[in-house]
């Protein structure tokens, strides 16, 4: 991302710099309170200016996320996150772009969006907050859900088949694919200064515990599944990368995918450069010009 | 004697260059300083297929399509037949059309042409000859019209050359030859067509331009660096026009995956401290009813144009239509104030754009602006010095306020200070959620009916600052037709007409609907006997939204009805008749 300051012999922000004094609405327990914390610390890392930086969400628990944040934020409405961030980094390429949010939010309502922010490349970082669980409304399947679980809108159990969104992101041309867990603050915070510092639209799914409309047990399951990612493993290489997704009774954490490609702003600044040539100064005069008879 | 006033139709297949025909010849009108109008119609398919061109030149100021057509060329009559209604001749029309065509010209019947000249032309004879291909038949056709009809042939000839000058040697060339046997054939017929020769005196050259490009060049003008927009007829060419004039403006465009995104990313672009826009038609619009609510909540500059097409769901996507003011005035979810704007032809499509920026900026409200396809569309002649309009800015916070800065502070005229990413002290956490003036969620009744409070507030400073609409005619009058958009050329034409005529009519155009200009409204009134809504939709949508604002006198007729034909002068005067003579219409509806 850009605008990111050199880190100074004494660090200009700590952390607790960027913790807002709202707060958070979140049940007592909630994976989320991991992932903001995860983020003052990755955002401190990365001294990332407050006042250069905006954190955008669409509707749904962890979308309540922004409200924590002491830099610009903008809670939306549900599912539209993405397409706000685009306008944000679009016409203001120098800010920080984060957007957050949970799996209803960005896979069910804003899954179309998901598509084309990943492959527009755009230099966002977006963390999905993962509980497989729709928490905000109390409880519905949403679209990670594992099929035939029972939820309070699937009485008889899930009857759809779930998604992994590191699949989605990786086969939407998202350039940074990785997943981590809530409750590993450590590899959390790694996780968020790379996504953070990726050139391109970074992806991070974040599983992250609802306790209260997944039970106590939700956050021992995932724990008890974790994995690293093997010794050796090519990043760069998007089949393998594939191979990490879809799991069922392991759950990999870390960079799944990682590629280099030009952003949306690379070439639409590449093509302003040049189209600006000749046009500099540009008044209504002159635009008016094309519509004076040719002859 | 010859007229100042002529209008043309054309009728062909794809291939026969009607289009083409029509454009050299507004543009040699242009270039002469005549008054333009252009109004092209197509058939449902994607290439080929039936199109017509209408074509109106005059000296005198016009501001309607001409729908009593001077002279008409019919290359096909089975393509004729497609625009039965549309293109309408007048009784005493010069119809000139194609020899070789296969209907036999007997099975014509055009009752309201009971006077028409009938002249048999060999186009595609003449084009053969002349220049090796049929293809040239409108380059014949060029060459006969200005002869007949007094079409600036020398304009004419330099739209040729124009034309055909960067093609290689010897297309130029075929075409003059073709554009002099046209020339040649029309003095070898040897007819007086006199009272159809235009006459004029040349002028300074006018720009050519239509309403959606008018818009785009507006939004330059407001200072607009960044849009988002999904393809949709029949505003795509907004999109198109700054797809390539924003980048060199320094700004930057986005097409967004659904309307909605567009919205969405220009509600970010404008939060981010950027002009911001999109343009769409119905089913766009319906699309961004949801981020029409957040950026009424969030309190976020936004301009949206809507070129209104035949709806409801996919309608008519070619056609014009006044339906969309429900939605732009009802539409989205809560209490949601928010402007509308309606621009009257093309030159006002560039007032009202960058009126909706100045507004949006001034107010940070979303700013709808209702145009339609019958302006979107249709190409105009416009004076460049009448393109002249005042741009206003943001207010960003003062050094005094960011010391504690407060979002959406309670001010006089509801409208706060707005902070910019990038500004140190003037940091805040927007959202759609009711919210407190720090911009912290708030679900108190209390704090809900205060926010709204100050959210409406900003119209009523719009309200006093922008009465914006138009009177035409004279101050009292017995009849008070009141319309908008689109239709106030039809109307205005149609007023000169009945005022020649002895009839007492004037007309009230409102160019803003929400706010509406109610005190003006109410003056106008009070200067006319018999009120009269009409409107290009089938519920009369002006007249029940204004029945919900101000007590519309016993007695008002509405004539509507839905669009996918323009407005017509003809139709008008009809009902404006009919009005006079107490005949009940089938539509008419009495308050």
């Amino acid at each position: 991302m850009s605008s990111v300051v050199e880190t100074p012999a004494l660090p200009r922000f700590q952390p607790g710099d960027y913790k807002s004094d709202l707060k958070p609405v979140w049940c007592a327990g909630c994976g989320d309170f991991g992932v903001v914390s995860a983020m003052y610390r990755a955002m401190a890392e990365l001294q990332l200016e407050p006042w250069n930086t905006v954190v955008v969400s669409g509707i749904g628990c962890s979308s309540r996320l922004p409200g924590y944040v002491e830099a610009y934020g903008f809670n939306s409405v549900h599912g539209r996150a993405l397409p706000i961030a685009t306008g944000i980094k679009v016409a203001k390429p120098e800010l920080n772009v984060v957007a957050v949010g949970g799996d209803g939010d960005g896979l069910a309502i804003g899954g179309n969006h998901f598509l084309h922010a990943s492959r527009r490349n755009l230099d966002i970082f977006y963390v999905l907050m993962d509980n497989e669980i729709y928490g905000l409304t109390k409880g519905q399947a949403a679209p990670t859900t594992p099929t035939g679980d029972k939820t309070k809108s699937t009485y008889f159990g899930n009857p759809e088949p779930s998604v992994d969104p590191c699949e989605l992101a990786i086969s939407f041309g998202a350039t940074w694919v990785a997943r981590g867990f809530s409750g590993d603050m450590k590899s959390l915070v790694d996780l968020m200064v790379a996504g953070m510092s990726h050139h391109g639209f970074a992806f991070l799914n974040v599983m992250s515990p609802c306790v209260t409309w997944r039970g106590d047990d939700q956050f021992k399951v995932m724990k008890a599944k974790l994995r690293s990612l093997p010794e050796g493993y090519d990043r760069h290489n998007r089949s393998a990368a594939f191979s990490f997704t879809r799991e069922t009774d392991v759950l990999t954490t870390g960079v799944l995918y990682e590629a280099h490609e030009p952003s949306l702003l690379d070439r639409l600044e590449a093509q302003r450069t040049k189209a600006m040539v000749g046009y500099e100064g540009l008044t209504t005069e002159q635009v008016l010009k094309v519509f004076n008879p040719p002859f | 004697m010859p007229t100042r006033d002529l209008t043309l139709a054309m009728i062909g297949s794809g291939g026969d260059g009607v289009v083409t025909m029509g454009e050299m010849m507004a543009q040699a009108g242009a270039r002469d300083g005549l008054n333009v109008i252009k109004v092209e119609a197509y058939g449902p398919q994607i290439r080929g297929g039936e199109s017509s061109c209408t074509l109106r030149m005059s000296a005198e100021p016009i501001s309607a399509q001409g729908d009593a057509v001077d002279v008409l060329v019919v290359f096909n009559w089975a393509d004729f037949t497609r625009f039965k209604g549309e293109v309408v001749p007048k009784a005493d029309a010069v119809i000139l059309y194609e020899a070789a065509d296969s209907t036999p010209i007997s099975d014509v019947v055009i009752p309201a042409a009971e006077k028409a000249t009938w002249i048999p032309v060999p186009f595609i004879e003449l084009a053969t000859k002349a220049t090796g291909t049929k293809a040239a038949k409108n380059i014949v056709t060029l060459g006969i019209l200005a002869e007949l009809f007094g079409i600036p042939p020398e304009s004419v000839r330099k739209a040729v050359e124009f034309k055909f000058g960067k093609k290689k040697a010897g297309v130029l060339e075929a075409n003059l030859k073709g554009f002099i046997a046209g020339r040649e054939f029309a003095q070898s017929l040897g007819i007086d067509v006199s009272a159809r020769r235009l006459e004029y005196t040349v002028t300074a050259p006018k720009l050519v331009m239509t309403g959606n490009e008018a818009c785009a060049v507006a939004a330059l003008h407001a200072g607009c660096r960044f849009f988002a927009g999904y393809p949709i007829t029949p505003s795509s060419e907004v999109l198109h026009f700054l797809s390539e004039w924003l980048p060199r403006s320094g700004g930057r465009i986005v097409q967004t995956e659904d309307e909605l995104s567009a919205l969405g990313a220009i509600i970010g672009g404008s939060f981010a401290g950027v002009k911001s826009m999109t343009s769409t038609s119905g089913p766009g619009l319906s699309l961004m009813a949801e981020m029409l609510g957040l950026a009424s909540m969030a309190e976020i500059p936004t301009v949206i144009l809507d070129v209104q097409r035949g709806g409801p769901s996919t309608g008519l996507p070619t056609k014009s239509e006044q339906s969309d003011l429900y939605l732009a005035v009802f539409g989205s979810h809560g209490d949601m104030p928010r402007i509308v704007l309606a621009p009257t032809d093309v030159e006002d499509c560039f007032h009202a754009t960058v009126d909706a920026f100045n507004i949006a900026e001034e107010t940070q409200l979303p700013v709808i602006i209702l145009s339609d396809q019958a302006i979107g569309q249709s190409r105009q002649t416009v004076e460049k010095a009448n393109l002249v309009h005042e741009v206003i800015d943001r207010r960003t916070p003062n050094a005094e306020e960011l010391a504690d800065y407060k979002r959406y502070a309670q001010t006089p005229t509801g409208v706060s200070p707005m902070s910019a990413p990038g500004t140190q002290g003037g940091i805040y956490q927007t959202n759609g959620l009711e919210h407190d003036e720090t911009a912290r969620p708030a679900s108190s009744h209390v704090m809900h009916e205060k926010m709204s409070r100050k959210r409406f507030k900003k119209l009523e400073f719009v309200e006093e600052k922008y009465p914006l609409f138009v009177h035409l005619g004279p101050e009292r009058a017995d009849i008070g037709i009141v319309c908008w958009g689109s239709s106030k050329g039809p109307v205005e034409e149609a007023m000169k007409e009945l005022a020649a005529r002895g009839v007492s009519v004037s007309a009230f155009v409102p160019r803003i609907i929400m706010p509406f200009p109610k005190k003006a409204l109410l003056e106008y009134m009070a200067s006319v006997k018999t009120l009269v809504f009409i409107e290009v939709n089938f519920v009369g949508q002006l007249y029940h939204y204004l029945r919900t604002i101000v007590d519309l006198p016993a007695g008002t007729r509405v004539f509507s009805r839905s669009g996918g034909m323009n407005l017509s002068v003809t139709e008008v005067k009809s009902r404006i008749e009919s009005v006079l003579s107490e005949a009940g219409a089938r539509e008419e509806v009495t308050a």
